[in-house]
């Protein structure tokens, strides 16, 4: 059975919410002006949550941030000021490939973002017909950009090139970005060492059990509290923390110190993901930071059927392991094998394990071995992909 | 640029640098000093007593000030007499990914991020000289730089020390803004941890309440096998010490090259202390005498001193005025009769002013014993919207 999505501002809790009768739980985004500041999953009895049962699971979430809001409130204190900082002006770039009814929400989304004066960027990445441009046309005020070399990551690399503001925000065309996302992330750019924001990502809707299992197991979301990661102290390779490339912004400014995403990673590629793992140990090698900030809000379509989510957990696997193999081979970073290992030998394999003696509630056994061939195929993946594109570049 | 003149003192140099500026032509006044290699503190000092104008700004030959940092110092002095005003000097990288690159250029961030925080109280270890301004009398006052320390590093915060001392107030201005091109690698790193621990005695004999808060107190203490060898090596054992130390360099050097951060970042500490503990050896003399002239100094840094008591029910604008008005070196905070708590003294660092106040409330749980206090008080009428929700105390 279904889970609702529900947005619910902490300081007008509603009376009861009904007419749920399709779902069985509800997963609620609490908020405090505008801003998130937690999640709780309820159980909807006859298609209804009463108030009660609402407000005793929000307190717990609410109580805190309220009250902190109210000392901040009464001491006029901004913990995120920086005196005399103007936010830069941003491009908003959407990567799109055939997807012409999530490009559609999209874009229906980004027009609703309070105009600072961003420019809005569509990047078509190999369309195999002309139903986005179509799309992007009926949209007054963006720009349509067609990029043929195939992969998320050449798409992404033509935006940093189009785009015409200090800052690049990129959305996935399957995701709704929210009202504030905007802003809440190009203020973060305040800090010249800060080179990448990303935001939170909550499912659009949860309707089917992949949906479900997605959110559940291997959310985008990474908390409520606002971080800031650098290499000291840490393992720059360890990037899982920083977030997702479906919710982010970069500082243009990086291509000259690290450089473009590596076309040979990334969705259309053989290596399938890993383009965004690999940025983001980058900019931290490179000694700069990345800040993970909440309310840079945003809504993602998860995929719907059980196959896709196979498709996607492989592609997980099959990324990070091309990342390794890359900071390996081209960084030149030799603790990027024991990674490699660590992984497996601590997680995977053990998962497995317990899933085939039917040990655990944890990850069901064909997503376990759909991510296990992917980790497998990973630096294969890598390196045949890298091969395609020195042979596609000299042909060009 | 006919307000203002440049010095220049040429402190031992031998490779024509006094030539050059003799025949380098200027749209402004350029006066030239000379001096026999005498230290940076007294070059600072020769060139204080040449120049002419009321105010004087301290430029380190390596920093390269942007074009309206003299106006931006100016201005501040303008805005606030009697000041010792500071700006930023980001050090410009010539690599992107070397460790210790990567490691001083998050110090100098870091370093300017905390001064430029609202209500940072400012310490002597804030002084810095590359990008420093005072008017002229000040510096006379105050006795100008210590040259009895010679080399760079540590005559600045000793500096900082007699000023705070005098009740002179620090700022950073971050529109005095300059680029820091230092040459940085490991052996110069190690070199200014030398005559940091040089510095440091100079600094704890001038000024024996700071002894427990420098490094070599913190460093002075054996609490494991590895820091007993250290300390011995670098006490008793100097030559084997050194030997040894050359030897960890090149092993730096190695985990450099296979990328071992985490390896790397241990050596690199073990080794800065160990020349830390040189060059206090090199001041003190042995381990003895070191311990004695810890033991002479007070045992806790925190004296107390000027302790005064506000009570934020009168509003928390009038605490701070009283504080501008008093600068204690501690605060008792209470609410009505209810102790909310207590900023402590600290060593080396200035009085109290009014804006110290909010942030720390903010940033401590002080601020939720205040509010605990302004809601058994009554003060605030909000409570009851929790009391409604779920009738449980959310501040515990």
């Amino acid at each position: 059975m279904a889970t609702a999505v529900v947005d619910i501002d902490f300081e007008q809790i509603p009376e009861q919410l009904s007419g749920l009768h399709k779902y069985t739980k509800a997963l609620v985004l609490v908020r405090l002006r505008g801003r998130p500041i937690g999640q709780a999953t309820f159980t909807v009895t006859n298609g209804r949550i009463s108030g009660t049962q609402l407000r005793d699971g929000l307190l717990n979430i609410g109580a805190r941030p309220y009250w902190e809001q109210y000392l901040h409130d009464y001491l006029a204190w901004d913990p995120q000021r920086v005196s005399g900082f103007v936010p830069p002006t941003a491009t908003v770039a959407v990567t799109t490939r055939d997807r012409p009814e999530d490009l559609t929400r999209c874009l229906q989304a980004i027009r609703r973002l309070p105009d600072d004066g961003q420019e809005l960027l569509v990047i078509d990445n190999c369309p195999s017909n002309d139903a986005a441009k179509r799309i992007v046309e009926s949209f007054p005020g963006i720009r349509y950009v067609r990029e043929d070399r195939p992969g998320a990551s050449a798409a992404r690399n033509r935006a940093l090139r189009e785009a015409k503001r200090e800052v690049v925000a990129f959305s996935d065309d399957d995701a709704a970005p929210d009202q504030g996302w905007l802003r809440a992330l190009v203020r973060n750019f305040s800090d010249p060492l800060v080179l990448c924001v990303t935001g939170l990502t909550m499912p659009l809707e949860l309707e089917t059990e992949a949906q479900e299992w997605f959110e559940r197991h291997c959310p985008f979301g990474r908390g409520f509290k606002r971080f800031v990661l650098e290499a000291h102290g840490r393992n720059p390779l360890h990037v899982a923390p920083a977030g997702t490339s479906a919710n982010m912004a970069l500082r243009r400014c990086l291509l000259d110190t690290v450089g473009l995403f590596d076309e040979a990673l990334g969705p259309g590629t053989p290596s399938k993901t890993g383009e965004d793992f690999d940025m983001f140990s980058r900019i931290l090698t490179s000694g700069h930071r990345i800040v993970y900030d909440p309310e840079a809000l945003s809504w993602h379509r998860h995929r719907r059927t059980w196959k896709e989510l196979q498709q996607v957990i492989h592609g997980y696997g099959a990324g990070v392991y091309a990342y390794l193999t890359r900071s390996m081979f081209v960084e030149r970073e030799l603790s990027a094998p024991s990674i490699a290992w660590n992984w497996l030998r601590y997680n995977q394999v053990p998962q497995l394990i317990k899933a085939v003696l039917r040990r655990s509630d944890g990850k069901p056994t064909d997503l376990l071995i759909a991510e296990l061939r992917g980790c497998l195929l990973g630096p294969w993946a890598y390196l045949s992909s890298r091969r395609k594109l020195m042979k596609r570049n000299r042909v060009l | 640029m006919k307000d203002f003149e440049v010095v220049v003192i040429a402190d031992g140099c031998t490779d024509g640098t006094t030539k050059m500026l003799e025949s380098y032509r200027t749209p402004f006044a350029l006066r030239i000093g000379q001096q026999p290699g005498q230290g940076a503190a007294a070059a600072r000092n020769h060139g204080a007593e040449i120049a002419s104008g009321r105010l004087l700004i301290f430029l380190d030959d390596d920093v390269e000030p942007t074009p309206l940092l003299i106006d931006a110092h100016v201005q501040a002095h303008t805005a606030h007499p009697g000041h010792v005003v500071m700006g930023p000097y980001y050090p410009v990288l010539h690599s992107q990914g070397d460790f210790i690159h990567v490691a001083v250029r998050l110090w100098w961030h870091k370093k300017f991020e905390t001064m430029q925080q609202p209500g940072h109280r400012y310490t002597y270890q804030d002084l810095l000289s590359g990008n420093l301004s005072m008017e002229a009398e000040l510096f006379t006052r105050i006795g100008g730089f210590d040259p009895t320390i010679r080399s760079a590093g540590g005559e600045d915060y000793e500096l900082g020390v007699r000023l705070l001392k005098a009740g002179i107030s620090l700022s950073l201005i971050p529109n005095a803004l300059a680029y820091h091109h230092e040459t940085m690698n490991l052996s110069r790193s190690f070199q200014r941890m030398r005559q940091e621990g040089r510095a440091d005695v100079h600094i704890g004999r001038q000024h024996p309440e700071l002894r427990p808060i420098l490094s070599l107190a913190h460093f002075g203490e054996v609490h494991s096998l590895k820091s007993l060898i250290t300390h011995a090596l670098a006490f008793n054992h100097p030559r084997i010490g050194d030997g040894l130390a050359s030897l960890l360099f090149h092993a730096l050097r190695l985990l450099e090259r296979i990328r071992f951060r985490a390896a790397w970042h241990r050596f690199f500490g073990r080794l800065r202390q160990y020349w830390y503990l040189r060059g206090v050896a090199e001041e003190i003399g042995s381990r003895n005498a070191l311990v004695k002239f810890l033991q002479e100094g007070p045992a806790h840094a925190d004296q107390g001193g000027h302790e005064i008591e506000i009570d934020l029910s009168d509003g928390i604008e009038a605490a701070e005025r009283r504080l501008d008005i008093e600068r204690p070196a501690c605060l008792r905070i209470r609410y009505r009769h209810y102790v909310v708590g207590r900023i402590p003294p600290q060593a080396g660092a200035e009085m109290l002013r009014g804006a110290h106040l909010r942030p720390f409330l903010a940033r401590t749980d002080l601020a939720w014993r205040l509010l605990r206090a302004m809601i058994v008080d009554g003060a605030t009428t909000q409570r009851p919207i929790l009391i409604d929700g779920g009738g449980r105390d959310s501040i515990r």
